[in-house]
């Protein structure tokens, strides 16, 4: 072997020449292609790491937790009723295209989001894109938005005014949709921008070969003090294994995107290091109520004393998982602390099933027309963040429920038609999860349980669940919102509305030489504080 | 010979236009709706809505084709739902990487494949024959994403001596002017950026030719052994020619007919074989964009890239079963 080895690296060795050293570049292992570098227009993931880069919002999240800090505004008040927001911007900022960061290109960016007769907004709509973050954030577009007004009351003092108080707002500002762009580039570059961003980051944009790399470098004048890096390489590599290679080789220092069971040999690897990204994601399992036996809330208790959480998540998330108790990951300010999850208890789960009249097991379920079928247990087709097998998690928890005497049969679906059938409710008891935009719990909650009823949820209502919601959305005080929340999830477990079965923290892996790479909940990771020795 | 010529050319056209309604048909035949894909988890069915209109989904499917078919005569392919960029011109600047792949897979299938046939059936059942078949057995039946991984993992990380991916490294600043990196490298002169393009070359190349190169030699055994059974190499070799002149010059001409055929053939496989090769090796070509677009369900640039490669093994066909008159005077066509 070992001479059969040498003979090799000399045949190679003799044709081709050395790898050359990566100094003074951060290179990054993507799972695909950016959609576009428009911040204003993205959703993925892969396109917002990279516009993190290149622009600033007014705010952003500190460190790896959501709470909110100062970027391009250096601070804010509100008024009293909360509807009222000011803010400084920090001085002497200027684009990577030199044009001066001022209010006035803040307010820009705002009716450029908001007004759908805005030119560049009108464009951008005509060439397929839309605004789905502001509509979605800020309530939509023109009169339907929340805000009311955005002025310039000064060459670098904003004053934003909107009709309600709306409390997620900063936590809203500070994701990276909202990151201001230079408005004379947008101009000059139109439905173009995506391709030729220009913003404020800490990193100006060089160029972008299709299917393979996005090349950054370092802007020198970066407000918050000059990038480690020179320059900032984004590859787009595919397939898991092979990005793993590729580390593993030197030609890539960081990577997202591992299989789980890789987990393990990057941790095993003397030259790599792991870092994990505060849970931001929640795996759950759903009742469709319009089924007979689930509008027992003993049927839902048993399934919930049935499925051993602990054990799927030790077995089948490659060490990365949590045990989820409810809706909110344990990251968010929301979540209640105090609530003591269902324990894993085939005994419990047995006898509930008794009492509700199920003491030979169950394995048929009753229809709104009275007509019996198989119970289905409809499982992912696609792997996620929150449940990264969904075919063996799925297997174990019908294990766990045979068990108690419950049978599924498992089914899947192309992932359009189990989206498509899930919207309209034709689920009976199904996998599915979230993870979250802005790390605020409205953003977890209010989606799946403000309209009770809904065939997206299995038409489950809740009503009093809602108003404790909706009531979450409009208070200021971040105490008060905390303690409805918790509330809220207590209610929700208290009724078994949903069964909440794991955590995930996405793995990301490094060479050893790389320093300050600080993983966000959020997935908002910013390079400037990247190191490579 | 010329009318055959028009003949066969003629017959390409209900090809194409039968491949244009299977491309077009697949796609929608695919269960799922690809604007509730494109929109994922959080799509509102005001959203979904508005999308399938944007798509023209909502129009019915004869409409869709006869609009689809319309802007294909015109040399347009549509644009991408995903990012709005025009197929063709994408479709166009990928092209030259995987035509580079390709050539180079087949320059290696055909330089080893045609020797290793040639021995095979010169020294039959020899140990060499008993090699060469094992091998060429072992070729047909590899997984080539399973043989790129391992070529992969075993020159790139435990070796290091040639890159896992890519077609330069992250380093290399170079301004193609045809895309064609080796080509455009060598115009240029530019040797170190040649060096650097012909080391990523080197094993999704070799990962792509493992099967043609088995099939090409396969085949080019079965037919040497069966032109040098013929009675016109007896005479050859009666004449008192050397074995070399026999095998070479008399029997693997002849031989070497069908072996064309069947590298015509291997084009088609090869831009297959490039969907995964490309993929594993982050190449980056039409077979990654599909498979890319493939995932996002960007239903214009399948449309686009299948009617394109259809279009290439078509036309490449085409060019072997003229080529194969050509070269073989003894073939009539009347």
């Amino acid at each position: 072997m070992r001479l059969s080895r040498l003979a090799l690296l000399l045949v190679v060795g003799v044709c081709f020449t050395p790898m050359p050293a990566l100094a003074q570049t951060f290179v990054f292992g993507a799972q695909g292609e950016p959609v576009q570098l428009d911040p204003a227009v993205i959703t993925d993931g892969i396109s917002s790491r990279i516009t993190r880069q290149i622009f600033d919002g007014l705010v952003r999240y500190r460190g790896s937790t959501t709470e909110v800090e100062p970027a391009l505004a250096e601070k804010w008040e509100v008024s009293r009723d909360g509807r009222v927001w000011t803010f400084q911007l920090r001085r002497n900022v200027k684009f990577h295209d030199d044009t001066p960061l001022d209010a006035a290109a803040v307010v820009w960016n705002f009716e450029r989001w908001w007004k759908s007769g805005h030119a560049q907004h009108e464009n951008q709509v005509k060439a397929g894109q839309t605004f789905e973050y502001w509509e979605a954030q800020f309530g939509g577009f023109d009169d339907k938005s929340v805000v009311a007004k955005v002025e310039a009351v000064g060459t670098h003092t904003l004053r934003i005014t909107l009709k309600d108080p709306q409390a997620p707002f900063l936590a809203n500002l500070a994701m990276f949709v909202f990151d201001i762009a230079s408005p004379r580039a947008v101009e000059t570059s139109g439905t173009e921008f995506g391709k030729r961003p220009v913003g404020t980051g800490a990193f100006k944009f060089v160029e972008w070969k299709p299917n393979q790399e996005v090349i950054l470098e370092a802007n020198p004048d970066y407000w918050g003090g000059k990038p480690k890096v020179k320059r900032v390489v984004v590859r787009n590599i595919k397939d898991n294994s092979q990005r793993l290679g590729a580390l593993k080789a030197g030609e890539i220092h960081a990577m997202e995107g591992l299989n789980p069971d890789d987990v393990a040999v990057v941790k095993r690897d003397s030259s790599l290091q792991l870092l994990l990204r505060p849970t931001n994601t929640t795996g759950y399992i759903a009742f469709n109520y319009k089924v007979k036996e689930f509008q027992d809330k003993r049927v839902r208790h048993a399934f919930a004393h049935a499925i051993n959480k602990k054990a799927i998540v030790d077995a089948l998330y490659g060490g990365t998982g949590l045990v989820a108790t409810q809706f909110q990951p344990p990251s968010l300010w929301g979540y209640n602390r105090e609530l003591r999850d269902f324990e894993y208890s085939p005994a419990k789960a047995q006898e509930l099933l008794r009492q509700a009249g199920f003491a030979q097991g169950l394995s048929d379920i009753t229809g709104e027309d009275g007509k019996k079928e198989p119970l289905i247990f409809w499982y992912m087709s696609r792997s996620r963040p929150y449940f990264p097998n969904p075919k063996e998690i799925a297997e174990a928890m019908a294990a766990d429920l045979a068990k108690v005497g419950i049978k599924v049969e498992l089914q899947t679906a192309e992932w359009a038609v189990y989206l498509d059938k899930r919207k309209n409710g034709q689920l009976s008891l199904y996998m599915l999860g979230w993870t979250g935009d802005n790390g605020d719990p409205d953003n977890f909650l209010c989606y799946f349980f403000c309209q009770p009823g809904a065939s997206r949820e299995g038409f489950y209502a809740n009503p009093a669940l809602a108003d404790v919601l909706l009531r979450a959305q409009k208070a200021v005080s971040q105490v008060e919102r905390a303690r409805l929340y918790r509330q809220a999830e207590q209610m929700l477990h208290d009724d078994v509305g949903r069964l909440f079965i794991a955590n995930n923290q996405p793995p990301l892996a490094f060479s050893k030489r790389v320093k300050g790479y600080v993983p966000h909940p959020t997935g908002s990771e910013y390079f400037h504080t990247v190191e490579v020795q | 010979m010329r009318r055959y010529a028009i003949q066969r050319s003629l017959t390409v056209i209900p090809v194409l236009l039968g491949v244009s309604v299977l491309v077009f048909g697949f796609i929608h035949l695919i269960p799922g709706d690809p604007a509730l894909t494109m929109l994922g988890e959080r799509a509102t069915p005001e959203k979904v809505t508005e999308v399938r209109a944007r798509l023209g989904l909502d129009r019915p499917i004869w409409q869709q084709y006869g609009i689809y078919i319309g802007r294909v005569v015109r040399g347009d392919l549509g644009v991408s739902i995903v990012r709005g960029d025009p197929v063709l011109a994408d479709l166009l600047r990928r092209f030259p990487a995987t035509v580079e792949l390709a050539t180079a897979a087949i320059v290696l299938a055909v330089a080893l494949g045609i020797p290793i046939g040639v021995a095979s059936a010169v020294w039959r059942n020899s140990i060499v024959d008993s090699l060469a078949r094992l091998w060429a057995l072992t070729g047909v039946s590899m997984p080539i994403f399973w043989l790129g991984l391992m070529l992969a993992w075993f020159f790139g990380v435990e070796l290091r001596v040639l890159p896992t991916g890519f077609r330069l490294d992250t380093g290399t600043t170079f301004a193609p002017w045809t895309n064609f990196v080796i080509l455009d490298a060598t115009l240029q002169g530019n040797w170190p950026v040649l060096a650097d393009a012909l080391r990523h070359l080197v094993l999704p190349a070799a990962a792509l030719a493992t099967i043609p190169l088995a099939i090409i030699a396969r085949m080019t055994r079965a037919s040497m052994l069966e032109v040098l059974s013929r009675e016109y190499i007896r005479t050859a070799e009666a004449k008192g020619l050397s074995q070399a002149a026999v095998v070479l010059r008399h029997a693997l001409r002849n031989a070497l007919l069908p072996v064309l055929t069947v590298i015509g053939l291997q084009v088609g496989h090869l831009l297959a074989g490039a969907i995964l090769t490309e993929t594993i090796f982050s190449w980056p070509g039409i077979g990654l964009w599909v498979y890319e677009s493939i995932e996002s369900r960007d239903y214009a640039i399948v449309q686009g890239a299948s009617l394109f490669i259809a279009v290439i093994v078509v036309g490449v066909n085409l060019m072997t079963d003229l080529l194969y008159a050509a070269v073989d005077p003894r073939i009539k066509y009347d």
